[in-house]
């Protein structure tokens, strides 16, 4: 497997070092080969910067991926956005060598160069094509069957497709295939797909936020879901920060909200603590205590066995 | 240099069309968000309105309109024309200039938090490239003039 650098990005090493923590945890045990790089700024945010100058913002991530382009390495990113921002600005440059002259011309003045060799990857995709769901599944000690769990993608991981390439845009299955490889289900609902609403927080419309979020949420309690499971710092500020202020005003929802890493963290045997777990906001106990329910029953399949194997009386 | 446009062609397309306002979810759950109505402005020449307006930043940018439109161009791009507009005549939510300004500062939206990182025992975070990017900022600004450099 070809060396990376992980692309961190503002929002978790800013706000959530815990995902940070559960990334590491599960990429060191996976033994990726990943490399600390020095020299990153902001991917730069769409909304905030691309809104007020396109140029700054082409520059900006051009910048970025040339610091590896001229390592040689990829890059893997937790954040969806982190990606999407730059393989944007990317695949926008490849197609247009006018363009890419013009940000060369500048970059040149700092010592960089864009190629854009380097392959720009969504955690998630990352885990389902490069390390595959098999070599997940077989490190799983302790699975999560009987658990169900509802996705949320996060736009940003797979849109726009044109510059990601990674998965269907209007319907994707990577997680989805992770998710069952760790042995739960996951559900199927009309919102599955549906933008976690965030973005609204960053313009000043925080009403209109939590709006957007109670309408998945009212859904995943209606359907009964174990827990939210999701791979982006924004859609986790989104669903977990913004699900305990209504829970504080008494809008109680429920649902914990748990990052892709922290459950195949669990499911190798890794301690909630290990996983920074107790820095979730919105109590993730009861997934935790429905979890341990489920493997404290033996399975049907280990009674039955097990039966068949006693000495019988005829 | 490195500007934003808008392709008037696919608009006129797009006001003939309408087929991403019925998966957009800003259009399904936000009173008043119609970008079919900002096209049409945009299009008669009639947008002034829309700047001043909360609802062009109610898209979200989650790219539903550009994956499903026929174009592969999306309802989007028309709202972040107008945004950038807005920027470059200062109407910007508070927030997206706060954003901005720690942005052309730092290089960055956040710095990683020291303290927890120490309780949770992560490593030492990467240096940060912000004196590159601050003498790139000036390059930049120096090839585009002041003119370019909106919301300050
Ligand atoms: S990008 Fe904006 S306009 Fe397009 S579907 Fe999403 S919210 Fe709607
Ligand atoms: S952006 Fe595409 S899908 Fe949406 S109205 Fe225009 S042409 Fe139709």
């Amino acid at each position: 497997m070809k060396e990376f650098a992980v692309f961190w990005g503002c929002t978790i090493q800013s706000r959530f070092p815990f995902l940070e923590k559960s990334t590491r945890v599960v990429m060191d045990a996976l033994g990726l080969p990943y490399r600390e790089v020095d020299g990153f700024t902001c991917c730069p945010e769409k909304s905030l910067v691309n809104n007020v100058d396109h140029g700054l913002w082409t520059l900006t991530a051009a910048r970025n991926v040339a610091i590896v382009d001229e390592m040689e390495l990829d890059i893997v990113s937790p954040c969806t956005g982190c990606v999407s921002n730059l393989a944007t600005v990317a695949s926008e440059l490849k197609v247009d060598p006018g363009k890419k002259e013009e940000v060369n011309g500048l970059l040149k003045e700092v010592g960089r160069e864009f190629k854009g060799e380097a392959k720009l990857s969504h955690l998630v995709p990352f885990l389902h094509d490069e390390v595959g769901v098999n070599t997940i599944k077989a490190r799983i000690e302790k699975d999560f069957s009987g658990m169900r769990f509802a996705i949320h993608y996060g736009c940003h991981m797979m849109r726009p497709s044109h510059a990601l390439k990674n998965d269907d845009p209007l319907e994707p299955k990577k997680f989805d295939n992770i998710i069952r490889a760790l042995g739960a289900v996951s559900l199927e609902f009309p919102t599955k797909l549906m933008c976690c609403g965030q973005g609204l927080d960053r313009v000043d419309q925080h009403d209109m936020a939590l709006h957007m979020a109670r309408i998945k949420l009212r859904e995943l309690k209606r359907i009964g879901a174990d827990a939210l499971v999701l791979c982006c710092p924004s859609c986790y500020l989104q669903f977990d920060n913004n699900q305990f202020l209504m829970e504080r005003e008494g809008e109680k929802f429920g649902i914990p909200v748990l990052y892709l890493t922290d459950l195949i963290g669990l499911g190798m045997g890794f301690q909630p603590e290990d996983m920074g777990l107790s820095y979730h906001r919105v109590d993730v106990g009861p997934f935790l205590e429905k979890w341990e329910r489920g493997h404290s029953r033996p399975s049907p399949a280990a009674t039955l066995t097990g039966e068949l194997n006693v000495e019988g009386a005829l | 240099m490195l500007d934003t446009h808008l392709d008037f062609k696919l608009l006129e397309m797009c006001a003939r069309c309408e087929a991403c306002y019925h998966i957009c979810p800003s259009s399904l759950n936000i009173e008043g968000y119609d970008p079919r109505a900002v096209i049409k402005d945009i299009l008669a020449g009639d947008y002034e309105k829309w700047i001043t307006s909360k609802h062009i930043w109610q898209c979200l940018e989650c790219h539903h309109c550009l994956e499903i439109c026929f174009q592969h161009y999306g309802f989007e791009n028309a709202m972040t024309a107008l945004r950038t507009l807005a920027a470059k005549r200062g109407v910007t939510p508070p927030q997206v200039k706060r954003g901005w300004d720690m942005f052309v500062k730092t290089g960055r939206l956040g710095e990683p938090i020291m303290p927890a990182r120490k309780k949770l025992s992560l490593p030492e975070p990467g240096a940060s490239g912000k004196e590159e990017f601050l003498k790139l900022l000036g390059v930049y600004r120096e090839a585009k003039g002041r003119e370019g450099t909106p919301a300050e």
